[in-house]
Parts: structure tokens; C-alpha cells; sequence
């Protein structure tokens, strides 16, 4: 799924996939602060917007 | 909307991540507060079609946990 | 290729008279030139209606399916064979109702690189060996097949069928291919932005007429994302985004299974080269699993399949 977004040219870091249980909060809280950080990064998405104005 | 802020949308497995979400909120821990949590029965649940809806209608990332 | 025609006719007719086969699918002459269309043959008098040439693009193995529990006769390629073990694979025909006339495939040619060529309304089309000769009102030129083969043909490492019953020709002999997929390296060789462009590109003249799904073998589900109303996941009309997302979504439905047939290219109006939404998984599928679709019965599709051998490096 990512590979073909990617391909279509929507940036990588904005498809994650990841697996936590549900007893590492910790993980939990991590990955959220990853991925906030790469898209932060990449800015606000443009692409595949539909706009209903 | 301001540019800085984001939104993630966030398919969470009830089982999985939806209780380390959960785990993580009754502990106090905190987290960014881009996320915006949808909880599904099982990451078999999830459709490339949740995917593209999220991103049409304005996500700035998706996330999926199982 | 007549010799070829006769047999395929002989069998077909002889199939349906001994009561083998209710229907024997192949494809007829059109009403003009190069337009052959898939025809249902019931009796052994329409056999002689069965036709094959360098046109017949279209995909027979998706009228296959939409025969259940008859027994049918099905006239292959290369492709509509393997989209034929795709079929049974996933359980929308029976083997054992089902008898395929192999036709080893010498390549069908791309008819917009033709109709471009020749300017003029095409009111002839005739071809000996490698040679095609195409005539319009006012001109008439010999064109070398290999030049106007279609894309995917001109890639195609299983023009033989892999699976059936009677054979009607030799078989042809296959082609080694150093790199498959040279046109998704140069895709993926651009930026996002360029990517993005390309594709914004490629879909900008859609009509949204569903010719492609229509044409499509893997396209089989009893309603399709796109018709459904409750939740509505794709907007009807000419939307930017609408378009996309029926490309993107239809593109994903055949991960792993896309045998590369072209019938979508081939039933598209408006010459939107469909395959490069479809081509990027067929590599994916072929880096990540070492799997081409349709190839054995004996197997499961990887995305149906567990192994723990399957790459999770996506995975955090």
C-alpha cells in the first residue's frame, strides 16, 4: 500500500503501519511522537484533497 | 486551520494499540496531540479504501496500529 | 494464423456438437476493421464465426466467470490463460468446467499507434506473418508488426498458455527480458512531485466510463466500490480526487493478481495507459514475493497467504 502511494507520489512518511500490544504504553507513546515529528517535517498535505467548495 | 498544525488519522486495533492507547492515557503519559484516533475491531478490518478516504478528506498522514 | 483459425474453429465446433461444451467463447470479426469482438457460440454452425488475429486483445477469460456451472470452452492466449488459473485459483470457475483452446500468442498490436499512423479512418486491415497491411480510403501502407506491437505485449514473457486443454498452433518461443519493468523505473525515478504530476497527468483525460474495470478479469465483485452508495467512498462525478481514487483503489484490488493483459489499455476510450497504476505492484509483487500471477494452480497469491518468510520491514 505504501510502496504504490509512494509510487503515485505521496510521500513515504505519510503511510505508517506499526504493532504494539496493548500493554507497551510506553511504544505507544514513542511511535506517536516518531510519526507527529516526520509529518510535522513534511508539512500539511495537499495532494488527494478533495475540495467540496 | 494553521499550517503547523497536522492531523494524523490513526486506525488503532481495539485489542492492540487502541489498549496501549488507553494504557498510555490511564498511566498519564503524554503524547502529541495530532493523532486522531479511530478504533477498529481488528487491523483485518482495515480497507486501502479507509486509507485513500482519509487523505480525501484532508488528512495530513494515516497511521495504522495493530 | 489460418491454419490456426481452422483448427480452433474445428475444435470448437466439434466440442459442441459431441455436447462437451454449452458455449465456446472466442472472438469474432467485427463489424470493422480491426474491431474483433468476444462472442458466446452455442451451436457448431457458429464456429465457423470464431476468429483470431493480432486484434484480438480483449481478455476471454472474464466472460469465463460470468458462465457459472456450465461447461464452457474458452479460446486462450498467454495472458487469458493465466487470468484463467487466477480464476480457479480464487475459486470463480471449475477446473473440470471449464476446456481451454490454448492459442500460443504471436502478439496483438497497439490499435491508437495504428489509427495514429495512418491519419485516416482505417478501412482495411490484413497481416501475413510479420507484416501488417493497413488501408484507409486513400492510402495503404505495410507496416512491420513488431514495431506497433502494444506495451505489454512487446514485454511479454508468457506468450504460450501456461494451462490447456488442446493446443491449436506451435508454440512460440519466449522472450528473455533483462528488465521487465523499465517503464516503473522511470516513474520511480522522478521526485513525489513529479510522480504526482505524472499520474495527475495520465488520469487528466478519464471520462469515467469504467471501460478499464468492465474489461478487466480480476474485476469480478458483485458490486464494485465505486457503485456503492452506503458509505459512498468515491464521488461520481469528474472531481479530481474521484478520479484518482477510483484509479488508486482499482489498482490495489489487483495486487498480485494483475497478469499484465492490457485489456484495460485496450478498452479505454480515451488511450489512458491504465497500466501504470497496475505495473508498479505487478514488480512490487515480483521483488517482494518472487510472484507473477496466474502462473499454477497448485499455488496461493502471496497477499492470500501467510509466510513467516513475508517482508514486514514496513512495519515499526
Amino acid at each position: 500500500m505504501g510502496n504504490l502511494l509512494e509510487h503515485m507520489g505521496i510521500e513515504k512518511d505519510r503511510v505508517h503501519f506499526s504493532w504494539i500490544s496493548s500493554a507497551e504504553a510506553t511504544k505507544f507513546v514513542d511511535v506517536v511522537k516518531e510519526i507527529s515529528d516526520k509529518v510535522k517535517a513534511l508539512g500539511p498535505n495537499k495532494k488527494f484533497v478533495k475540495d467540496y467548495s | 486551520m494553521s499550517d503547523n498544525e497536522i492531523k494524523i488519522v490513526s486506525f488503532l486495533c481495539n485489542w492492540c494499540s487502541y489498549g496501549a492507547a488507553d494504557l498510555a492515557g490511564v498511566s498519564r503519559m503524554e503524547y502529541p496531540a495530532d493523532i486522531r484516533v479511530i478504533r477498529i475491531p481488528c487491523t483485518g478490518r482495515m480497507s486501502p479504501k479507509f486509507v485513500l478516504s482519509a487523505f480525501r478528506e484532508g488528512a495530513d498522514a494515516v497511521w495504522v496500529s495493530g | 494464423m489460418d491454419t490456426c483459425i481452422q483448427k480452433i474453429r474445428e475444435i470448437a465446433g466439434d466440442l459442441l456438437e459431441k455436447g462437451e461444451v454449452e458455449r465456446v467463447i472466442g472472438f469474432a470479426e467485427g463489424s470493422i476493421p480491426m474491431a474483433t469482438s468476444p462472442v458466446a457460440i452455442s451451436t457448431k454452425e457458429d464456429a465457423q464465426k470464431l476468429c483470431f488475429s493480432s486484434t484480438c486483445g480483449l481478455n476471454l477469460a472474464n466472460y469465463a466467470s460470468k458462465e457459472k456451472g456450465k461447461k464452457i470452452a474458452v479460446v486462450a492466449k498467454g495472458c487469458d490463460s493465466r487470468n484463467l488459473v487466477t480464476h480457479i485459483v480464487e475459486n470463480q470457475i471449475d477446473r473440470d468446467n471449464l476446456y481451454i483452446i490454448g492459442v500460443p500468442c504471436p502478439g496483438m498490436v497497439d490499435k491508437f499507434k495504428i489509427a495514429a499512423e495512418m491519419g485516416g479512418e482505417i478501412t482495411g486491415f490484413e497481416e501475413a506473418g510479420d507484416t501488417l497491411i493497413v488501408s484507409t480510403v486513400d492510402d495503404k501502407k505495410e507496416l512491420n508488426k513488431q514495431d506497433y506491437l502494444r506495451h505489454n505485449c512487446s514485454l511479454c514473457t508468457h506468450k504460450n498458455p501456461v494451462l490447456f486443454d488442446v493446443l491449436v498452433g506451435e508454440e512460440v518461443e519466449e522472450q528473455q527480458l533483462d528488465n521487465a519493468y523499465p517503464d516503473v523505473d522511470a516513474i520511480e525515478a522522478l521526485t513525489a512531485d513529479g510522480r504526482w504530476k505524472h499520474f495527475e497527468e495520465l488520469t487528466q483525460n478519464c471520462i469515467r466510463c469504467y471501460a478499464c474495470r468492465n474489461a478487466c478479469p480480476l474485476c469480478y465483485c458483485p458490486t464494485c466500490f465505486v457503485d456503492e452508495s452506503g458509505p459512498q467512498w468515491v464521488g461520481k462525478g469528474q472531481d479530481k480526487t474521484d478520479v484518482d481514487t477510483f484509479h488508486f483503489l482499482r489498482a490495489f484490488h489487483c495486487a498480485g493478481r494483475c497478469t499484465d493483459c492490457g485489456a484495460c489499455v485496450e478498452a479505454c476510450p480515451m488511450g489512458i495507459n491504465v497500466r501504470d497504476f497496475t505495473r508498479k505492484l505487478n514488480k512490487d509483487a515480483q521483488d517482494m514475493f518472487g510472484w507473477e500471477a496466474g502462473l499454477t494452480i497448485d499455488k496461493r497469491p502471496p497477499l492470500d497467504a501467510y509466510s513467516p518468510d513475508d517482508p514486514n520491514d514496513f512495519i515499526k
